[in-house]
């Protein structure tokens, strides 16, 4: 890989929360997130917890750079993404045991979510500390708003709540709680609705057409 | 004698629970990324799907043997997602070593899906969820090739759909893994309705 | 030196060596404190079965569950007594919900008839569904309910059916936890009538 020169701060951010989206333009990562979105509280401790790891993992690894071995490379991020893993991992543990429970083994499967690995290989590995945070955790921040729409949705539509507090409509009786939305297919369907609003919104962009995901 | 069989007997439960009513793709999502991106055919999703259920067996075997022998005596358990990211690539590995060796046609048929598995969630989740709801030794067996079935199934159903929907019109921005989504909620929709089987 | 061959094995093993080095160190910090989490939940919700525990801070419950609550080996339960006198009986039932395990506590008062209450301490059903088992609005039905020494000792219906003594009202659209839970609880239930030498009543 030949060294490119830094991107600008701003293209970083764009690139992260739109352009790039991790998961419109790449559909990855979905995995470790999805099951959690019925309820907001959860989805939100989770995208923080992803967002943090993913920039403090590129940090590190951008650090590391000029040292690691490239052969064993992957080996040392993915150690590197368990060793922040395991600290959020015994933070809720300590602190907060409730969402600990909630999140059961989530909180674990951040490791395989593939945009860690992604932004790792595709950015920290060849750019300088600074931007790699700035890239990870922007890349985390496009990837927390969606699935946050997505609680919203599902936790409105399927309770009539918002964070727990009643939404003034949903929770009224003329809305019939969609039951389906707070179970697993809901996911699914809210999932492909917003990937169809987002793709929609981007040919009438004009952003060139690139092939997204693996 | 009487333990024995009511373990069997859980076993056999837990079996069919992880396939219907628990799929581990359609109601925990693990395993999406390739779910959404080889199940184009249903040739090469029979491949990964029976790479899946094969690595799934037994690598939830040997955590389950690292997780109780090695970590617990040594109160490590927070050190279990290292662990088993560690015996997963490292099984993959040598499975692929090991038939590329001795099954050259076998390699052909399962070995580009070998790689791929390493990143699955799906397999990661298993050991995880088994960790968490504290299956024995037999269950995890169980547990362990229901999972993997359920996601064969899954991915197999998936694809035999998609086959047939490349000639149909979908919405332009619905196209790849919308409509696939849309399709999986429908699937799931129907595995929902198998909650009441087991009891 | 990065050319040598050995370099990545001790680059890898430094690595391996820092970073668990750090996390044991890190863990160390907090295990006492996770370990009180857990202990804490389950006392909780032991003592929950009885009085309400919500504002009563976590030094407390543990002082009253050491000083209150004793293990009975043979049935399996926890015996709450006061100044010599038992209060009560805390009945511990565990096993699959929908998706996963529940866990949770019925508490019996003294006359081993009557129902006190309901605490869980381990439930992730549907968020909106079955989780409201862990609600207040169903869990305040327990208290009073009649508990029928047979093999269905209380029972979970459908809301809006007519209940009787020995019945509560089921979460409306969560049919799968109520079923289970009603199945997890009687089989706990049955097993400790039994202990108790519980049996139907001639009359």
């Amino acid at each position: 890989m030949s060294p490119q020169p830094v991107k600008p701060a701003g293209a970083i951010i764009m690139d992260g929360l739109w352009y790039d989206n991790p998961i419109f333009r790449q559909i990855l990562g979905i995995c470790s997130t999805l099951a959690v979105t019925n309820v907001i509280l959860n989805t939100a401790v989770m995208c923080i917890s992803l967002t943090l790891v993913t920039a403090l993992s590129c940090w590190t690894v951008s650090i590391l750079r000029d040292w690691t071995p490239r052969n064993i490379r992957m080996m040392v991020q993915t150690l590197i993404m368990a060793f922040y893993v395991i600290i959020v991992d015994i933070l809720l543990k300590a602190y907060w045991p409730e969402m600990s429970r909630n999140l059961g083994p989530y909180v674990g499967l951040i490791i395989t979510n593939c945009i860690l690995m992604g932004r790792c290989e595709a950015f920290a590995i060849s750019n300088p500390p600074g931007p790699s945070f700035l890239d990870g955790f922007f890349n985390g921040l496009g990837y927390s708003s969606i699935l946050l729409a997505i609680a919203a949705t599902r936790e409105m539509t399927g309770m009539g709540t918002f964070l727990g507090w009643p939404v003034p409509f949903f929770s009224g009786p003329y809305w019939d709680k969609w039951v389906i939305m707070v179970m697993p297919p809901g996911a699914f369907f809210t999932l492909a609705c917003m990937i169809w609003l987002c793709r929609s919104i981007w040919t009438k962009e004009k952003v060139p057409a690139q092939t997204g995901g693996k | 004698m009487d333990n024995i069989n009511a373990e069997l007997w859980l076993m056999v439960v837990t079996l069919f629970a992880s396939v219907f009513t628990n799929n581990i793709l359609l109601t925990t999502f693990l395993g999406m990324c390739s779910f959404v991106s080889v199940s184009r055919e249903v040739k090469t999703a029979a491949g990964l799907g029976a790479a899946v259920v094969f690595v799934m067996t037994l690598t939830t075997v040997l955590n389950w043997l690292a997780y109780y022998y090695i970590l617990v005596p040594l109160h490590l358990e927070f050190f279990r997602f290292i662990l088993f990211i560690i015996i997963i690539a490292a099984f993959v590995q040598f499975v692929e070593m090991v038939i590329d060796r001795y099954s050259p046609k076998l390699y052909m048929a399962l070995g580009i899906f070998l790689p791929l598995i390493t990143v699955n969630c799906a397999i990661l989740g298993a050991a995880l969820f088994m960790v968490i709801r504290q299956y024995s030794f037999i269950v995890t067996i169980g547990y362990g090739f229901g999972a993997g079935l359920g996601w064969m199934m899954a991915i197999l159903a998936m694809a035999g759909i998609r086959q047939r929907l490349t000639e149909a019109r979908v919405p332009r921005g619905l196209r790849g893994p919308g409509i696939t989504l849309i399709i999986a909620g429908m699937m799931a929709l129907a595995f929902v309705g198998f909650t009441g089987v087991l009891k | 030196m990065r050319d040598k061959p050995w370099y990545p094995v001790v680059y890898m093993f430094v690595i391996t060596v820092l970073l668990s080095a750090l996390l044991i160190g890190f863990s160390r910090y907090t295990r006492d404190k996770i370990e009180v989490n857990v202990q804490m939940a389950f006392e909780r919700a032991v003592v929950g079965a009885f009085i309400d525990v919500k504002p009563v801070a976590n030094q407390q419950v543990h002082q009253m569950f050491t000083q209150q609550f004793k293990l009975d080996e043979k049935s399996k339960s926890y015996i709450y007594s006061k100044d010599g006198q038992v209060q009560g009986y805390a009945v511990p039932f565990a096993g699959q919900g929908f998706w996963d395990n529940i866990r949770g506590i019925l508490g019996i008062a003294a006359d081993k008839r009557t129902v006190s209450g309901i605490t869980f301490y381990e439930q992730t059903e549907t968020p909106g569904l079955g989780a409201r088992i862990d609600e207040n609005d169903f869990k305040k039905q327990f208290p009073g309910v009649k508990i029928k020494p047979t093999a269905k000792p209380i029972g979970i219906r459908p809301a809006a059916q007519q209940l009787s003594d020995n019945e509560v009202h089921a979460v409306t659209g969560a049919t799968q936890t109520s079923v289970r839970l009603e199945k997890l609880i009687n089989d706990s239930l049955v097993r400790w009538l039994e202990s108790q030498g519980v049996k139907e009543p001639s009359s």
